[in-house]
């Protein structure tokens, strides 16, 4: 998994202040606090490290209404080290946390796939909770291509 | 100038390389560029502009022509900053995979309301001016002298002191291996000292199209390629119970009959007629689903109930409109409606595409390319370095092309079933007439309070329809706590669309009644009706209050000198304060819309109290800045085109869940001899906004030809077309 400094930006300025990140946290202007909120709900406060996790969604889609993406963890899932939830945020939806999925070592895999709805061009964070206590997460950029369209009459 | 004229090396390259490998084929395609294949041909400056050695420069520019000249435009203002020589410029599409890959540079390819050059002449007109910054600065790298000390002017860079000269094409390749200077430091030109753009260029492509050269999409044909006919359910949300494929299967040509989606059910043929003629003959069960009942009727219905109904979202307000109602001294009130409409575009929808398990391209007329990009991704279920769109000039779009790519998706589909070979899907006029995405139906109800001495206390305007955006993007609606602000297009009480008077006390309100007939953003939206609504009820306030329509509307128009100036202007030139000419009579109506100031008048006759004659229409445009006044005209000469044949000619009825037309013959538009004369009247009142310029003239069409139409006739005609009235236009 390769450590993007724009990865790194912003699960740092998700985490509003994690150790040491404070600095950062305050140039990614881009993350809103309800996002923060919702993320520290997760984490309790824990620190969300790159990595690990593997995001898939369309970099660019055309209404947003039903955006097909899929998460999958790096974990061998056996009862001592496996994927306990892996969590995803949007942090331009009225509820930034948009599904949470809770996993076990029966689980076989952590692979989830689904449909969500963005109302916006965004960024989508995806978060792994291990059964170490550890957080993980890759986010990637999605264009809502048909909002420029809608922005300029509303 | 011609871009599909000009078979250079790089293009020759481009094409063959996107058909895989046909030599005698695709010389003449206005492809995308293929990135690794042009960077060594032709030296990029920057995203926007290449130069060769020749001096000839290639614009690139994002958003789609479809004849509405956004090309020319938007090359105009590169080609103002860049100075150079505009007769050796030529454009072409960036494609969107270049787009995503290059970190979005050209921005939006969205080419709809009225945006192409109004909300990207900032930065096109930066790319321009740093491709000029990095190659005076080449060629003072080149003198070792200071870039300050040069100058550029028309593609000839010259070392003032000295005299040196060098042509743009001698530095572009250094030039381009420059870094882009800091955006800060680019300096626009003010729009007065432009000598390309405000100026009536030549529109590209003219020769193309007048000689049959142009390629649309339906003109498309690559080696091998198979040609589909497509049916989707005709009653919306329906879908398929099963067809019977055996039937149909051997005759001549036919490939394919398959399933597309749920919905959907196409034949795939070596040519376009077989595959058509075959599905017109394989029988096909439908599931209609919930909505087989639905009429026009049915419609109407709850539209009209929703005119008094309790709960309305509000899209402006003043006063206390309550208060002014109750203590009127008179009151008057009308109902208006406006039907479904289709975008009828002269061009069907189609798309053509080749899918492997490695790659799936697309040729696709759009709107939007980014968004046919998104939808070739989700069918094709491939990543995004292994999809590509390539556009091609559109056959009309009109808002159907942009914001929906079902015909993109259709054809990928059908492509994944034979893996290999390009498939040109064509809907036939059929198809395209009953899977349009329809102008909204909407109904208001307006009520005018005044007071003794007839002065108007109050209006009230009930909207009472269907949302566009609570189909096509209901995550906005429902942040707005469910309430469509669109609707309120040309009524609204601030930005773009803002209402042109100001009322003592006023309320505009709109109870959203949503059907199952999908609508879409339909040339102009929704000031279509509003205009309609707002303006044809103006003049029955002036009526009723025994006044000139253009004195009554300016004692509200104080505080709008914007809307005032250009119903001032053709009230001038049609003559409004003398009589009209013997047997004709004049109509007015002004709105402010996609951030342009626009008012039409006109002068019609009726004969035998239903034909009527548009003998001449006066024109305003105030948007803020001219590019080039001959696409102004231009785009307002046709709006009356497509303005005028919606008044008279179009609707769409709905009998058993679907849409009754299916062609021309009852779904009409007008023709050349019943064109009246347009004079346009071009008046940019400058200021930090641009206003658009292909939308908003057409609302204020209609209004304008039926408050004439009262004028001759004493009638109020209340509801659109006029052919349910018996009126026709001659």
């Amino acid at each position: 998994m390769k450590l993007r400094r724009r990865t790194f930006l912003a699960a740092a300025g998700c985490l509003a202040g994690g150790i040491g990140l404070s600095t950062m946290a305050g140039r990614a202007h881009a993350t809103p606090a309800e996002l923060s909120v919702a993320l520290k709900k997760v984490t309790g406060g824990a620190t969300l490290r790159p990595g690990r996790v593997t995001l898939e969604i369309p970099p660019l889609v055309e209404n947003g209404n039903s955006v097909p993406l899929s998460v999958v963890v790096e974990s061998p899932m056996t009862t001592v080290n496996h994927v306990r939830a892996i969590h995803v945020f949007a942090e331009k939806n009225p509820l930034p946390n948009v599904i949470s999925i809770y996993l076990g070592p029966r689980s076989g895999r952590a692979r989830i796939a689904t449909r969500v709805r963005l109302a916006d061009t965004q960024k989508v964070l995806a978060v792994a909770e291990m059964s170490d206590g550890s957080f993980w997460s890759d986010s990637r950029d999605v264009t809502v291509t048909l909002a420029a369209c809608t922005e300029a009459v509303i | 100038m011609d871009q599909s004229l000009n078979l250079n090396r790089r293009e020759f390259l481009i094409s063959t390389a996107a058909v895989g490998g046909g030599l005698a084929l695709g010389l003449q395609l206005p492809f995308g560029v293929n990135a690794a294949v042009a960077a060594d041909v032709v030296p990029e400056v920057n995203a926007w502009v290449m130069i060769r050695p020749d001096n000839t420069v290639v614009i690139r520019v994002a958003r789609s022509e479809m004849g509405q000249g956004t090309i020319t435009g938007l090359a105009q203002l590169v080609a103002e900053e860049l100075e150079c020589d505009w007769s050796k410029v030529s454009t072409e599409y960036p494609t969107p995979g270049q787009n995503l890959k290059r970190n979005r540079v050209w921005g939006s390819f969205s080419t709809g309301g009225s945006r192409g050059i109004r909300t990207s002449h900032e930065y096109v007109r930066q790319g321009g001016a740093a491709a000029r910054m990095m190659l005076v600065q080449a060629a003072a790298d080149q003198w070792k002298v200071p870039a300050s000390e040069c100058r550029a002017v028309n593609s000839i860079i010259t070392h003032q002191p000295t005299g040196r000269t060098v042509t743009y094409g001698k530095v572009a390749d250094a030039a381009g291996k420059l870094p882009a200077p800091d955006i800060k430091t680019i300096q626009l030109k003010d729009p007065k000292n432009w000598k390309i753009a405000g100026k009536p260029m030549k529109r590209f492509g003219t020769v193309d199209k007048v000689t049959g050269r142009q390629v649309y999409g339906f003109d498309l044909k690559l080696p091998g390629m198979v040609n589909a006919a497509i049916m989707e359910c005709p009653v919306f949300g329906g879908k398929i119970r099963n067809f019977d494929a055996a039937k149909v299967s051997g005759r001549k040509g036919v490939k394919k009959v398959l399933q597309v989606g749920d919905t959907a059910v196409a034949v795939v043929a070596d040519t376009w007629w077989q595959a058509k003629t075959a599905l017109d003959a394989l029988p096909i069960e439908w599931d209609s689903g919930a909505n087989a009942k639905v009429s026009s009727t049915s419609i109407a219905a709850e539209l009209k109930a929703g005119l008094t109904a309790a709960q309305a979202f509000v899209g402006n307000k003043s006063g206390d409109i309550k208060t002014a109602l109750a203590g009127a001294a008179k009151t008057i009130e009308a109902e208006y409606a406006y039907p479904y409409q289709n975008h009828a575009c002269m061009e069907p929808m189609n798309a053509t595409a080749r899918y492997t398990p490695d790659k799936c391209e697309v040729w696709v007329p759009t709107q939007d390319g980014e968004a046919s990009f998104a939808a070739v991704l989700e069918a094709s279920g491939l990543p995004a370095d292994k999809c590509e769109v390539y556009k091609l000039d559109l056959g009309g779009g009109f808002g159907r092309r942009g914001a929906f790519q079902d015909y993109v998706t259709q054809a990928v589909l059908i492509a994944k079933q034979m893996p290999g070979i390009p498939v040109k899907l064509l809907w036939s006029r059929e198809e395209d007439m009953r899977q349009g995405r329809f102008h909204p139906v909407m109904q208001c109800r307006l009520t005018g309070s005044f007071d003794a001495s007839n002065n108007l206390t109050g209006l009230h305007m009930r909207l009472s329809g269907q949302s566009i955006l609570a189909a096509v993007r209901p995550a906005i609606v429902e942040k707005a706590g469910g309430k469509d602000s669109a609707t309120f297009q040309g009524v609204a009480d601030s930005g773009e669309h803002s209402l042109g008077y100001t009322f003592p006390n006023m309320l505009v309100d709109h109870a959203m009644r949503n059907t199952h007939v999908p609508p879409g953003f339909w040339r102009g939206v929704n000031i279509n009706q509003n205009a309609i609504f707002l303006e044809c009820f103006m003049d029955e306030l002036a009526h009723a209050a025994g006044e000139d329509p253009v004195a009554f509307r300016r004692r509200f128009m104080a505080g709008h000198p914007r809307n005032l100036a250009v119903l001032n202007a053709v009230a001038e030139r049609i003559g409004w304060d003398r009589p009209a000419p013997k047997g004709r009579h004049r109509g007015i109506a002004q709105m402010k819309a996609f951030d342009s100031f626009v008012a039409a008048a006109c002068e019609i006759s009726v004969e035998g109290g239903n034909k009527v004659k548009v003998h001449r229409i006066v024109a305003a445009t105030d948007s803020g800045y001219a590019v080039n006044p001959a696409q102004i005209e231009r785009q307002i000469a046709g709006s009356f085109v497509y303005g005028l044949s919606a008044l008279f000619m179009q609707e769409c009825t709905v009998k058993d869940g679907r849409i009754e037309q299916e062609n021309f013959h009852s779904y009409n538009s007008m023709r050349i001899a019943q064109m009246p004369r347009v004079e346009s009247i071009i008046m940019p009142g400058g200021g930090p906004v641009w206003g658009g310029v292909g939308e908003p003239t057409i609302c204020v069409a209609a209004p304008a030809v039926l408050n004439a139409f009262f004028k001759a006739t004493g009638k109020r005609i209340r509801s659109v077309p006029l052919k349910n009235h018996g009126i026709e236009l001659v």
